[in-house]
């Protein structure tokens, strides 16, 4: 009698174990990205501004990956399926939210970019679906930052240029790995059905500066990986901050 | 009581083991209840190597898929104006190469500027396209689907068009559980039609299994290719998979840097992916611009045209190579013994009904 009842106990402890998800204790993480470009967030299209190099231009499309986001203290926690195309003509896109364990976090840790494994790993579906048009045809791998616009010093047909930056591999690689660390009152807190809110600025003014200033006149296109890629690659790691973070919303 | 225990017992394991099947079956990629997906196997002909990769890694192979994979390499619509099927440009009566074409036709009267390869034997190959450019075998058909001098279409509108055909609805649900129609899906089709194409049953392969024998030129032909070519078109594969520069003269016009375009390095520059040789007989024209019309031709290229002042020669052909005119005869008969009749008709591959 007494077997039989402990295989039962052994039975329950077994099929719970099926169950996916365990109730632990968890909250939720949302993160917010603002484009910034000169004075305030990034305007497409109508708004000319002025680059590091004192060349005037206007954006017509700006788009990256967020990828492999985690938050990191005693112990880190890292969003599952974490691919995330930003893509300024789709405000939706600017905000995505995922579940974390209750702790308190130091810093959030992202990519910038697609990791090396989904580049070589065949045919992806969602944000790395082909048909957002960030996946090179005749070169395999993602373009990981896109940024293509008007300037009247542009040398080239219809005054455009085009920044198509990729390459996972090797010398090639222009992968980022951004770190933010949380200021010292404001580390992020996750708790029991709770949001925290965490709101990153992406300045885009630091495409153009940085350790290598980027003129349109000189360097209208760059649409391959290799040198030109990984210089203008170095500026814009730079780009973003953290401007706040809000616990339990 | 003793025995009443174990009975319970073993019914508890049983049902447990049941229990625990069930909730793995949620992750399956293919298939829902009810529907089963019939799976297919590669052959790994005897005495070859294992893949170096798995290409069926995350797709699972299906007579399913492969049909799929199948209607949409003959299907014109994923070109722009329906007359550029991938089959257009790999036709099964040329071991799926452009037959006696040193470019291929594409959408509005434009050719294409690299000559049309074989298609079979993929999982054996690393990195596709002259260059090594594709990476993985499920994004290949990206590039001529959007190349504007091959297929000249977006994969948006193929979707589209695809999408209100009936035949596709049922077709995608028997190969992945449900009707949905994605880039993904269709990608992952089409890479299981063409990893299926396998060749191994030339006379060179029968002769390797004991069911045929070589004439005395093969057989010396044989001998030649062992001693000159095999370091590069390497047995059983007739190739190596590495990107070599053979000593071709640059074309002023088309100026192809072949990998150096893919990589960036110079010490890449002239050179391109090894061709297997197997269906040899069938691929002409040869190299990767097509610019050798005959078997001839390109043993006399072995012999006395390479240009070995350029940088980035292969080592292995500094000093051309020594080949009679007899050796040339046999060596031009042994390649003819890889072509493999069976595959160039076999109605597994042909365009379906
Ligand atoms: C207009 C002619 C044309 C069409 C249509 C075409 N291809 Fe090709 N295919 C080529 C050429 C040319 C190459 C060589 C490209 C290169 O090396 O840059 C090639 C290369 C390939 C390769 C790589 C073979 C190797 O040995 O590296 C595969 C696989 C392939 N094509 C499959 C397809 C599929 C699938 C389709 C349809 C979605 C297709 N092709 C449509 C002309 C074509
Ligand atoms: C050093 C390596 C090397 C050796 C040795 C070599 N080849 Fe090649 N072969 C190549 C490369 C690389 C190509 C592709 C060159 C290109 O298209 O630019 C090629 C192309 C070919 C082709 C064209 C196939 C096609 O489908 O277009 C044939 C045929 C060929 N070789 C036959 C031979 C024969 C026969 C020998 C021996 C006499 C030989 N090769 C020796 C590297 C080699």
């Amino acid at each position: 009698m007494q077997t039989r009842f402990y295989l039962l106990v052994f039975a329950i402890v077994l099929l719970s174990g099926c169950q996916k998800t365990l109730e632990t204790d968890s909250g939720n993480v949302a993160v917010k990205l603002t484009n910034m470009l000169g004075d305030g967030p990034i305007t497409l299209e109508s708004k000319t501004y002025i680059n590091a190099v004192a060349e005037p231009y206007t954006v017509s499309k700006l788009r990256y990956y967020i990828t492999n986001v985690r938050l990191i203290g005693t112990s880190s926690a890292a969003e599952a399926e974490s691919y995330h195309l930003i893509d300024a003509e789709k405000p939706e896109s600017l905000q995505f939210s995922f579940t974390a364990p209750s702790a308190t976090f130091n810093s959030i840790e992202f990519l910038l970019g697609v990791d090396s494994t989904r580049n070589v790993s065949g045919a992806q579906t969602g944000a790395l679906d082909p048909l957002n048009d960030m996946f090179w045809t005749w070169n395999s791998g993602y373009v990981m930052l896109k940024i293509e616009g008007n300037s009247p010093v542009s040398p080239v047909a219809g005054k455009k240029f085009e920044y198509h930056l990729g390459g996972f591999s090797g010398p090639n690689n222009v992968l980022k790995k951004i770190q933010l660390p949380f200021p010292a009152g404001k580390l992020a807190s996750i708790q029991k059905g709770k949001t925290c809110e965490i709101s990153i600025m992406a300045n885009l003014d630091k495409l153009w500066a940085g350790p290598n200033a980027l003129s349109i006149a000189a360097t209208p296109v760059c649409t391959t990986p290799g040198a030109q890629a990984l210089k203008i690659a170095d500026n814009y790691q730079h780009m973003f901050t953290l401007s706040d973070v809000v616990n339990n919303k | 009581m003793k025995k009443r225990i174990s009975i319970f017992l073993v019914a508890t394991v049983s049902l447990l083991v049941v229990l625990l099947d069930a909730c793995k079956k949620g992750d399956a990629v293919t298939g829902v209840p009810g529907k089963v997906t019939t799976p297919l196997k590669l052959i790994i002909p005897a005495g070859w190597p294992q893949p170096s990769t798995d290409i069926f890694a995350g797709n699972p192979l299906t007579e399913e898929g492969f049909q799929l994979g199948r209607k949409l390499f003959y299907d014109g619509r994923l070109s722009k104006d329906g007359n550029f099927p991938c089959a257009s440009c790999h036709q099964q009566f040329a071991a799926f190469a452009t037959y006696d074409h040193q470019f291929s036709h594409g959408f509005n009267n434009t050719f294409t500027t690299r000559n049309a390869p074989a298609i079979f034997n993929l999982a054996w190959m690393k990195e596709m396209h002259w260059d090594g450019g594709i990476n993985h075998i499920e994004v290949q058909p990206l590039a001529p689907i959007t190349n504007q001098n091959e297929m000249a279409e977006s994969m948006i509108n193929v979707l589209l068009k695809l999408k209100p055909d009936t035949a596709y609805a049922r077709l995608f649900t028997s190969a992945f559980g449900d009707a949905t129609i994605n880039s993904q899906r269709m990608l992952k089709a089409l890479a299981q039609y063409m990893g299926s194409i396998q060749s191994y049953n030339s006379k060179y392969d029968q002769v390797k299994r004991g069911e045929a024998a070589f004439t005395v030129s093969e057989q010396n032909g044989y001998t030649t290719f062992k001693a000159k070519c095999n370091s590069c078109h390497t047995e059983p594969l007739f190739t190596d998979n590495s990107f070599r520069n053979n000593g071709l003269a640059v074309d002023p016009f088309l100026k192809d840097v072949g990998r150096m375009g893919i990589t960036g390095n110079p010490s890449d520059s002239l050179k391109f992916k090894v061709p297997t040789l197997r269906n040899v007989e069938l691929t002409f024209p040869y190299m990767h611009d097509g610019r050798a019309f005959s078997l001839s031709q390109v043993i006399d290229h072995y012999r006395s045209f390479i240009h070995t002042e350029q940088a980035t020669i292969d080592p292995l052909l500094k000093n051309k190579l020594l080949i009679s005119d007899q050796e040339k005869v046999d060596l031009a008969n042994f390649l003819r013994s890889l072509t493999d009749k069976e595959l160039l008709k076999d109605p597994r591959f042909a365009q379906p009904l």
